[in-house]
């Protein structure tokens, strides 16, 4: 259990960050004393076994879920104090498995994105016309903005969705998982519009399922076991035979993709030296 | 639920029969109760004497014997009857479409017996004679039609969508069977206190005329009982099993218009006792659709036969509706089936 | 993103859209209306117009559409002024209100529960305010007038259809068939209550169960109107909030909605609107359900069609109304069987097109 990690220097440059963070389902503790900070202006991805409290912090973040102890906050000021509409102009969560009345085109759905900068009567400004064209343009969909998202594929649609996001203009967006069901070439198309997001500014958070595409799109990488964080920090120096173990409880190799220098993992396989994942690892 | 369906069961067999045993004494007792409680001048103990003489071989031609032959003995029978007929109907709907909540009322089945029934005397058809054969025609087009909609795909798989379509095509069918009454005002003196469900004013004849149908129902489920059971673990096992799903299927459409429509003929359409029998008969003994079927028997006559009962006595000396107490008893135990967990496997 | 406004860039409306602006171009005030849904709108307004003149005009006895509207006001022949305005006046303005409160409720409840078949008759709200009415009409009530007791019956079923279901959304179709329990238990409630009360009692409250709008009561039409004006105000300022609602509830509270709240103030408008319309015309559940369809098939899906609605559930009562008298005269078919016979198959196409989902 005592994977040895510096407490990175971050907390006097992220945006975003989380102290003692309590969270539970009824009586069951899902996150426990959980302290976090992501790095401004780069992409973490947070990873761990299923049910270890990873989307739930993501929701926690964005005040889906209130904490029974603790607080976040979003450039040094506690979320609770946001009112709605300005959280949703500082920080954007994409939700999994998200759904959209039927017929709706992209460029319809990424104008939702607008409503935090609107109000009743300021429904529609030239800002509001430049910046759903510039979310269109970012997620390279001006050719199929107005194709209805049924008629899309898996990874144009996700893209649309990320496009309604961006089109919140917060500097912090949160992503839970937003690759599920996308086959590789899919995968890719979103990851690399998160990398350019990063490399324009934002804060990106996400929360992925597979440790070798979070070794390879993210900056940071952050692991969790059983509510906790286990592990932060680079992937290239965090992530270890002894970490996967910890985390999934299977054996690999590790290698490092010459191309990129990420750690690669090879040759994984169920771990039969140790009794159950979790228990000693000296 | 293991491989082999002959010890599926879920409770041990002795406790299964000693409900059985147990369930048969309270409808006993329940209908010795209809022979004693209701309209008429003869009260209780009257007609506790009059019975013990009839029983003692002393019968005799007075007031009282009349009553409780002529109007309480047919009005016991039909209530046993159409009690067990319905649950018997709903636990075979339930098994065939794999879904708890499929009801012969709630699903359209009662209302498309009505509807025949309806037409038929509009149409200027003597009511007594054909009335049976007509609802088991219409309850046999409900059927179908259930099967239908319980086999569309994305639909059927969703129990309560099957019931939310069923409730509309119940609807629609009472509207349709209102519309015959609002044109047609013969139809409606005939039909009018018969479309609200009631045992009232039923004669002998019409509980003998029930009787083919309801024998021929009790012979398809003797014989489909087995394969029903193989099939709640899905068609292609029952398959993989070596029986027919589709014979099967066809089968209990059958059996289930018989039942349904031979009850709906001389009760009216009497909903949820299809839903409450065969839910308390798998509380008491297990998801084995052959016990299921044993219990709902005894269980679907208590609860019909009870309800008559007490509708004979909150408001005397007029009755109540039987369909309101059945609903009134049936919705809970809806609401408490849509809320339990095992909703989706049955 | 600052530089965008400095633009000297005209503000595009997008596409589909009018940009109407209020006030200076700098202050940026601007409403935009979805050129569909006005174009439904006016539409429908159209032939609800056309539908209110026949269905002052046609009946037992017709008269020329001029002649009507000259009678509405008082002129003309004596008898056409007698027909329109103590006959047929009342019973179309109780067609026009109880039809479009019906179906703007019904449009509510569908958003706020992020499904097309949850309309308050499904859930069983019409049954109880049925009820309570009904309670009410037989002397039960504690002496209050029955269009009030309506609004205790609905919030009563509502809040036991929804405790019982834990929730809306969440819980899938459980809330629908938990509504289908209860509706059907408050029906039993007021047969029971029918069958227990004097036979004149019975009569007098027999129109509140078949759904009639025969002899409408005029502080049940008054309070349906208020009722109907509140509605409409209170759809108008959730309407934006609701588009988002209709998104999963992560993607709307990303987006700044309060969606508890939001789904608090459209249900109570529903439930609100649902029993004063049952206070008029009685249980007509359906319309609820085809008002909101017909509007979304013709408006767009950039927003919530609650005007389209509200314009699409009053025509199809009046015309079904219209219909029930007209079609059959002089045998006069209550407005509830007739939705219920033309809205069931639509129910039913809903429901069971294969491999369609049921968003709204």
């Amino acid at each position: 259990m005592t994977v040895p990690f510096e407490a990175p220097p971050l907390s006097l440059t992220s945006p975003l960050q989380a102290e003692k963070l309590c969270v539970s389902y009824g009586r069951r503790p899902v996150l426990s004393e959980l302290d976090i900070a992501f790095p401004r202006e780069q992409v973490t991805a947070i990873v761990g076994p299923n049910g270890c409290g990873k989307s739930t912090l993501l929701s926690a973040l964005a005040r889906l879920h209130t904490p029974q102890a603790g607080r976040i906050t979003l450039e040094r000021r506690d979320i609770r104090s946001y009112g709605a509409r300005e959280l949703a102009r500082a920080l954007a969560l994409l939700p999994q498995n998200v759904t959209a009345p039927e017929g709706l085109t992209a460029a319809e759905l990424i104008r939702f994105g607008r409503q935090p900068h609107q109000s009743w009567l300021r429904q529609w400004s030239a800002e509001d016309a430049a910046v759903v064209d510039a979310a269109l343009a970012a997620a390279d969909l001006q050719a199929l903005a107005h194709r209805p998202l049924e008629a899309m594929s898996g990874g144009q649609r996700q893209r649309a969705w990320i496009a309604m996001a961006i089109a919140q203009q917060t500097p912090v967006l949160l992503l839970d998982e937003p690759t599920t069901a996308l086959d590789l070439g899919h995968a890719i198309e979103v990851f690399e519009l998160v990398r350019d997001l990063a490399a324009e500014g934002k804060t990106v958070v996400m929360v992925l399922h597979d440790l070798g595409n979070a070794c390879r799109y993210a900056d940071h990488l952050v692991a969790m076991r059983d509510g906790r964080v286990v592990a932060a920090g680079p992937p290239s120096e965090i992530v270890s035979r002894e970490l996967v173990r910890e985390l999934y409880g299977v054996d690999c190799t590790l290698v490092t993709d010459t191309d990129t220098g990420a750690p690669l993992l090879a040759n994984v396989r169920r771990a039969r030296d140790i009794a159950a994942p979790g228990s000693s690892i000296s | 639920m293991n491989g082999r369906p002959r010890i599926a069961a879920g409770a041990p067999q002795r406790r299964v029969r000693l409900w059985f045993a147990l369930l048969c004494a309270a409808t006993l007792l329940v209908c010795v109760a209809s022979l004693l409680f209701g309209a008429g001048a003869i009260g209780p103990l009257d007609s506790l004497d009059t019975l013990i003489r009839a029983l003692s071989g002393h019968t005799s031609d007075d007031n009282a014997w009349f009553t409780i032959e002529s109007l309480r003995a047919p009005r016991t029978a039909i209530g046993v009857l159409v009690g067990a007929a319905l649950a018997v109907a709903g636990a075979l709907l339930q098994a065939v479409t794999r879904n708890p909540l499929a009801e012969p009322g709630l699903l359209g089945v009662s209302g498309g017996a009505t509807f025949a029934v309806a037409i038929a005397i509009a149409l200027g058809a003597d009511a007594a004679s054909l009335r049976v054969p007509v609802a088991q025609f219409g309850a046999l087009a409900g059927c179908v039609a259930v099967l239908a909609a319980s086999r569309v795909r994305g639909a059927g798989d969703d129990p309560v969508r099957l019931v939310l379509a069923g409730a509309v095509l119940s609807g629609l069918l009472y509207a349709l069977t209102s519309l015959i009454l609002l044109f047609d005002e013969r139809t409606a003196d005939e039909i009018r206190f018969w479309v609200v469900g009631s045992f009232a004013g039923r004669r002998p004849d019409d509980v003998i005329a029930l009787l083919p149908g309801l024998a021929v129902a009790a012979v398809v489920v003797v014989g489909i009982a087995r394969p029903l059971a193989a099939l709640a673990l899905g068609e292609h096992v029952a398959s993989g099993l070596g029986h027919r799903p589709r014979l099967v299927r066809l089968l209990v459409v059958l059996a289930v218009a018989l039942l349904v429509g031979s009850a709906t003929a001389i009760a009216g359409p009497i909903a949820f006792i299809g839903l409450v029998a065969p839910f308390v008969a798998r509380g008491l003994a297990g998801p084995d659709v052959r016990t299921t079927l044993w219990l709902c028997l005894p269980i679907g006559a208590v609860l019909t036969l009870g309800a008559d009962v007490v509708s004979r006595l909150v408001v005397r000396p007029s009755e109540l509706p039987l369909g309101v107490l059945t609903a009134l008893i049936g919705a809970p135990v809806l609401v408490a089936v849509v809320r339990s967990r095992r909703l989706p496997t049955l | 993103m600052t530089t965008a406004s400095e633009h000297a860039r005209p503000a595009l409306a997008p596409a589909g859209s009018w940009r109407l602006p209020l006030g200076s171009a700098r202050s940026g005030r601007s409403l935009l209306l979805d050129k569909r849904a006005c174009v439904a709108n006016l539409l429908l307004a159209a032939a609800l117009w056309a539908a209110c003149v026949a269905s002052l005009c046609l009946g037992e006895v017709s008269i020329t559409p001029r002649a009507a509207i000259a009678g509405l006001f008082g002129y003309g022949d004596f008898m056409d002024v007698f027909v329109v305005q103590e006959l047929r006046w009342t019973r179309l303005l109780a067609g026009v209100l109880s039809g479009g409160a019906f179906a703007l409720a019904g449009c509510l409840m569908q958003t706020l529960a992020r499904n097309r078949l949850a309309t308050p008759g499904i859930i069983g709200l019409d049954n109880g305010a049925t009820a309570f009415a009904v309670a009410s009409v037989l002397g039960v009530g504690l002496g209050i007038a029955p269009p009030a007791m309506a609004l205790v019956g609905a919030s009563v079923a509502t809040a036991i259809a929804f405790g019982l279901a834990g929730g809306i959304g969440t819980q899938g179709y459980r809330f629908l068939v938990a509504g289908i329990g209860v509706g059907a238990a408050f029906d039993a409630i007021t047969r029971l209550m029918l069958a227990r009360s004097a036979i004149d009692a019975a009569n007098a409250a027999y129109p509140w169960t078949v759904g009639s709008l025969n002899g409408v009561g005029a502080l049940a039409l008054n309070m349906l109107a208020i009722g109907l004006v509140i509605g409409l105000i209170g759809a108008a300022a959730l309407a934006r909030a609701l588009g988002v609602v209709r998104f999963s509830e992560g993607v709307a509270q990303g987006l700044g909605i309060r969606v508890a709240h939001i789904r608090l103030g459209a249900l109570v408008l529903s439930v609100g609107l649902t029993a004063l319309a049952v206070a008029v015309a009685g249980p007509v559940g359906l319309i609820a359900l085809i008002g909101p369809e017909l509007a979304r098939h013709l408006s767009s899906r950039r927003g919530v069609p609650l005007m389209g609605a509200t314009l699409a559930g009053a025509l199809l009562m009046v015309v079904a109304d219209l219909a029930g008298r007209v079609l059959f005269s002089p045998i006069e078919i209550p407005v509830g069987l007739i939705s219920t016979v033309v809205g069931a198959p639509v129910l039913l196409w809903i429901l069971l097109r294969p491999g369609h989902k049921i968003g709204v």
